[in-house]
């Protein structure tokens, strides 16, 4: 009669040889060089705009105008109006777009529960972050500039378009994560719902809501599709934002990219320098919000 | 229960009402602000605004043709001294982009370097436009080829060549046209305009003007280019394919190819000589042209023996009627100089002044802009 | 004894129903702004879609089907626009292949192999070339990558003339600006977005399964495979869609360094034209039935991003909630 037991198993504690070590030797050393691909281009689009831009850099550069005729070389003038025209109109997008994001994903998260209004408008909010921002710009010049002409405002508006899904989206993030323990025990102290909410909940998620809404106003502030059709093209400030041709960093860049003159092309790359060390401290900031004052974060 | 389904309810409404009550109330703020399209808003002048000497002060918008671009940046630059309180913008873009823009109102001016052309003119809705032509310049036919220099070329071969029907810088029609030139195998690669383009119309008219049966593309600002050319954003654009592409031929306005470095080539005008790219060249094909009344013209092959035959021009448009006396006023202002003092500009820059009875004639219709 | 009597101070005075409590007008007023602000994006969504597609009626009606020809000839009153359709899904696909296999390599060095505390000087990295401004790349890639690929693109194309697949691929006509130059710009930037979504996707992979694999004596790389793939596919499937979704509609770097010119060919290093590219560059001077053309072809890159997102989040959705739900 054989017996009704197996022979117990070996079991075998080495590490893996051969074959199978080599293979995993290799996907590790292609994961690396995954990242390593990534530096590369990463590394040369910073190099270039460095070394091309770094030597038109100056304090007038950033301050002064107007901007010059393409055909003047660098030294003359300066992007102070396109620096202006950036700050400017992204500013207005913030103010625009931001408590209009964090009040929606306060109804999405306080308010809207599980309801049918909520999800479907967290759906489209994030549908609409894949729209492109040429459509927005398309968008606004249809309904507003052929009525009230180009300005800032309407890039403002665009680039608030192109901001308040990605502020939804990263405020709901937040809000979500502020545990419910805090809002039932202000519940129980007697609270209104707003009262909570403003009180107790928004500040527990500020910083990761900031953090967020610090990343969109970085992407807006690189946006040019939007603004193409909405602000025209001015070469000397405008402080006016809600009327009259405005110009902005990204536009400038783009207007200056084809040129064969030397001197707009180094104005080129000395607005794409400041416009990429704008985001880039926007980026850091945000970072710098989340690491100190994020409460809850994943 | 049903307390709770008539509160939502409620809210929704609400909300809903105040949604649209927003979108209104902010419909209505901008209305009442800008009534018209044009975006001078006239703070008023501190003096008077009758005498067009006067200070004036306000916003004019231009777009259009990329070839007037340097003038436009220039001009506006050294106005700001003649009347500091005016902002000028020009938004280059191209003719087609300048004509549309002011057909919806967009900008007060546009830059076109030809007529409104008759599929467009439903645009304008009836409405009188002026031409006020500002300069002349040249169309370099620009090449890359190394070793080669000095290449002439004639209506004829540069019909071929843009037709697509000569395809290699050997081919015995360039070599006949060069005699003691080595010419390459290499294949020819056409370089143009992907965008509406007043340079390219003005091309077309002269292949088709002095090519005449050889050329069969027509002419206007946007052509069926053989699938073997290669297109590019503005008169830049096509520079840059020149410049980096071996054996690339193409049609780019004379300061850009000059900025860009590129060879000319010499082409032959109506009188027989061989005549390469200048700006006093174009001047001398200014003094063969026949202008309409409305100041339309054409400047390419002009009869003239010392005029470069592929000259073209430019002209602002402006509606004859202006919404208000201001924006009336800045333009007569700034037209005026761009046709006035500002023309002792234009030498540095590389184009050709008016000729001193069309600068006259276009002096005079500066009137005609009422507001 | 006196009787207590409850004074509720939510229940105003008036109030008839003993159940119904009127909260404060603040409250209340709190509540509808809220949800006012959650129906803008209802709102602002709905306007565009009505608006771009009102004003590209007269093409869709001018054209019928033959938009989907490739026939565009604004100065012939043509506008079929295959041509640009398939610029928009050929770099889309170069993007593609070329941004996800790095990405989800990322994605598996960050949660797989590196310890903690390398991995968020490698997240900033990754984040930094989010960070670049869509211009900049165009900026960059017109000025100065374009014309070195232009060197590389011509050896290649020189040797492999002839030969019948690669040759029609990378085969002359070659420059620098190119379907494939778009392609690689796309891949760059969309490679933060993939990788951070593979990411988030590949974390909640639950440790016991990757345990599971160590203890019968897999390799990393085996319990990769075995474990964290399977687990985590449709979620990275889902996160290879949006950045498709993103790649299409990216205008402006892809504008600069395409090449501008309508036409459907193999040759990859050839110049060629996407949907965004070309509403950007021609819609300035396009009126009538040309503007409606370019509109058109908003809408429908428009409906295309839409119906890939749509896909996308149901996928990554799906994937979440049968693994929350097992």
């Amino acid at each position: 009669m054989t017996t009704a037991t197996a022979e117990p198993q070996q079991v075998d504690l080495h590490e893996a040889k051969g074959w199978r070590r080599t293979k995993n030797r290799i996907m590790t050393t292609l994961m690396v060089i995954a990242f390593v691909v990534v530096l590369v281009p990463l590394g040369f689009v910073l190099v270039t705009v460095i070394a091309k831009g770094a030597s038109v850099i100056s304090w007038s550069f950033l301050t002064g105008g107007p901007i010059p005729p393409i055909v003047v070389p660098a030294g003359v003038g300066g992007m102070g109006p396109a620096v202006l025209g950036t700050i400017e109109i992204t500013a207005l997008a913030t103010v625009m777009a931001v408590p209009l994001g964090i009040l929606g994903a306060i109804y999405l998260n306080e308010y809207g529960g599980r309801n049918w209004l909520a999800a479907l408008i967290g759906f489209m909010s994030d549908v609409m972050t894949g729209v492109p921002s040429i459509i927005m710009g398309l968008f606004i010049f249809t309904i507003w500039v052929l009525h009230f002409g180009l300005s800032g405002l309407a890039g403002a508006f665009a680039l608030a378009c192109l901001m308040l899904p990605i502020v939804i989206r990263s405020s709901y993030e937040m809000l979500r994560l502020v545990p419910n323990s805090l809002r039932e025990g202000s519940y129980a102290l007697g609270a209104t719902k707003a009262r909570v909410t403003v009180t107790v909940v928004l500040p527990a998620a500020i910083g990761g809501i900031v953090s967020g809404a610090l990343l969109a106003v970085a992407r807006a502030a690189g946006e040019t599709a939007p603004l193409l059709f909405c602000i025209g093209a001015a070469a000397s400030a405008n402080p006016n934002v809600f009327s009259g041709a405005n110009t902005a960093l990204p536009s400038q860049i783009f207007a200056n990219a084809n040129q064969p003159y030397t001197g707009a092309q180094d104005r080129g790359w000395g607005a794409a320098l400041t416009l990429i060390a704008i985001c880039f401290i926007l980026m850091i900031v945000a970072r710098l919000v989340t690491s100190r004052f994020a409460r809850y974060s994943r | 229960m049903q307390l709770r389904f008539r509160q939502r309810r409620q809210r929704i409404t609400a909300a809903g009402v105040a949604v649209v009550a927003m979108a209104l109330t902010l419909a209505a703020c901008s209305s009442s602000s800008t009534t018209t399209a044009s975006s001078s808003t006239s703070s008023p002048a501190a003096g008077s605004t009758s005498s067009s000497a006067a200070k004036l002060s306000g916003t004019l918008n231009g777009s259009g043709s990329t070839f007037q671009t340097v003038y436009q940046q220039t001009a506006i630059s050294s106005f700001k001294s003649v009347q500091p309180n005016m902002t000028v913008n020009y938004g280059s873009g191209g003719s087609g982009k300048g004509r549309t823009d002011l057909s919806s109102g967009v900008v007060n001016f546009a830059g076109s370097d030809s007529p409104i052309p008759s599929s467009e003119m439903a645009n304008f809705k009836g409405k009188t436009v002026l031409y006020f032509p500002v300069f002349l310049g040249p169309i370099t036919v620009s090449y890359n080829l190394s070793g080669v220099t000095g290449l002439k070329l004639d209506s004829t071969v540069l019909a071929e060549i843009f037709s697509g029907k000569i395809t290699t810088w050997n081919n015995s029609a360039i070599a006949a046209l060069n005699s003691g030139v080595k010419l390459p195998s290499t294949a020819i690669t056409t370089a143009v305009r992907s965008d509406s383009s007043g340079t390219t119309q003005n091309f077309s008219l002269y292949l088709e003007t002095a090519a005449k049966s050889d050329w069969t593309l027509g002419s206007s600002s946007t052509i069926k280019w053989p699938s073997t050319a290669r297109a590019g954003n503005g008169n830049p654009g096509v520079a840059q394919i020149i410049k980096t592409t071996p054996g690339a031929i193409g049609y780019v306005d004379y300061a850009d190819a000059k900025a860009s470095g590129l060879s000319f080539a010499s082409v032959k005008n109506s009188s027989g000589s061989y005549v390469a790219p200048s700006p006093q060249a174009a001047s001398a094909a200014g003094n063969g042209i026949t202008v309409d009344s409305n100041l339309t013209f054409h400047a390419v092959d002009s009869p003239e023996p010392t005029a470069y035959p592929i000259t073209y021009q430019s002209w602002v448009l402006v509606y004859e009627k202006q919404p208000n006396a201001n924006d009336a006023a800045m333009l007569k202002a700034y037209i005026g100089y761009l046709v006035g003092d500002g023309q002792s500009l234009l030498g540095n820059l590389g184009y050709a002044p008016l000729p001193s009875s069309l600068q006259q004639k276009t002096q005079a219709q500066l009137s005609k802009i009422t507001g | 004894m006196s009787t207590i009597t409850q004074v509720d101070p939510a229940v105003p005075a008036g109030s008839t129903h003993p159940l119904e409590r009127r909260r404060p007008l603040g409250d209340r007023t709190f509540a509808i702004i809220a949800l006012a602000s959650g129906l803008l994006v209802l709102v602002i969504l709905v306007l565009i879609a009505v608006t771009t597609t009102q004003q590209s009626a007269s093409w869709f009606s001018a054209e019928g089907l033959k938009i989907f020809t490739n026939n565009w000839d604004p100065s012939a009153n043509q506008f079929g626009a295959l041509a640009f359709i398939y610029g928009t899904a050929i770099t889309g696909v170069i993007a593609l292949i070329m941004a996800v296999p790095v990405s989800v390599g990322i994605a598996l060095l960050l949660t797989e192999v590196v310890p903690y505390r390398w991995s968020r000087p490698i997240v900033y990295v990754v984040d930094l070339l989010a960070v670049v401004p869509s211009v900049v790349w165009g900026l960059w890639g017109i000025l100065v990558f374009a014309p070195w690929l232009n060197h590389i693109y011509a050896h290649i194309g020189s040797a492999v003339t002839g030969i019948p697949v690669l040759g029609s691929l990378f085969g002359p006509p070659t420059s620098g600006a190119s379907f494939f130059t778009a392609g690689i710009i796309l891949a760059f930037m969309i490679t933060p977005i993939v990788t951070s979504l593979s990411r988030e996707v590949i974390a909640t992979v639950p440790a016991i399964d990757r345990e599971g694999a160590y203890a019968l004596g897999a390799t990393r790389w085996e319990m990769i495979r075995g474990a964290v793939l399977p687990h985590s596919q449709g979620g990275i499937v889902g996160a290879v869609l949006l950045g498709l979704g993103r790649a299409m509609g990216e205008t402006i770097a892809v504008a600069l360094v395409i090449g501008s010119s309508p036409v459907i060919t193999s040759h990859l290093f050839a110049p060629g034209y996407n949907m965004p590219a070309v509403i950007a560059n021609q819609f300035g001077e396009a009126t009538g039935v040309f503007r409606a053309g370019l509109m058109g072809i908003g809408v429908l890159l428009f409906v295309f991003t839409i119906i890939i997102n749509v896909i996308a989040r149901g996928i990554v959705e799906r994937n979440a909630r049968r693994k929350r739900g097992a």
